[in-house]
């Protein structure tokens, strides 16, 4: 790269938002293929049955809780 | 995500605000692609359960819904990811 585009704040700033947005899209990409996976049992319908979107608002918080379990029980058995 | 594709080399003299466009444009379009390609094999495996000779007007439909309902599911998963209430 341009050596004074690496020394150009405004660039370096959107540079750092872009990567930010990027993980945020990857997390988001991730996570709904699992919950997508758990929580849509039958073909897609014109809506969410009540079940579903129960499991899929849910879905996100309890992967999260268990990654942080995995880590924690993994460490402990260090 | 792959930078790989054949485009012209990033900063080779480009003013800022035209390397922050195509850094954009190509995040753009590699999003999609994986969009895309994430939809093609979610839909395929909800909806066509038995290939036949050709695709049935109600696997069809359901593959519409099944992109509409998969669109919608990550609207759900990133309100229930980066908003505070758990």
């Amino acid at each position: 790269m341009d050596p004074s585009a690496a020394n150009n704040p405004e660039l370096l700033r959107f540079l750092n938002e872009e990567q930010q947005r990027v993980m945020m899209n990857e997390a988001v990409a991730k996570l709904t293929s699992v919950c997508w996976d758990k929580c849509v049992t039958s073909a897609p319908g014109s809506k969410f049955s009540p079940s579903e979107y129960s499991c899929l608002t849910h879905c996100a918080k309890r992967y999260a809780d268990m990654s942080m379990l995995i880590i924690r029980s993994t460490q402990s058995k260090k | 995500m792959d930078f790989s594709s054949p485009s012209p080399p990033m900063g080779s003299g480009q003013s800022p605000e035209a390397l922050m466009e195509q850094v954009q444009a190509q995040l753009q379009q590699a999003y999609a692609e994986e969009l895309i390609e994430t939809l093609r094999g979610k839909c395929f495996d909800k909806c066509v359960t038995k290939p036949g000779s050709s695709l049935s007007s109600g696997e069809s439909s359901c593959v519409s819904r099944c992109v509409d309902r998969y669109i919608e599911a990550m609207g759900i998963i990133s309100r229930s990811l980066f908003s505070q209430q758990r």
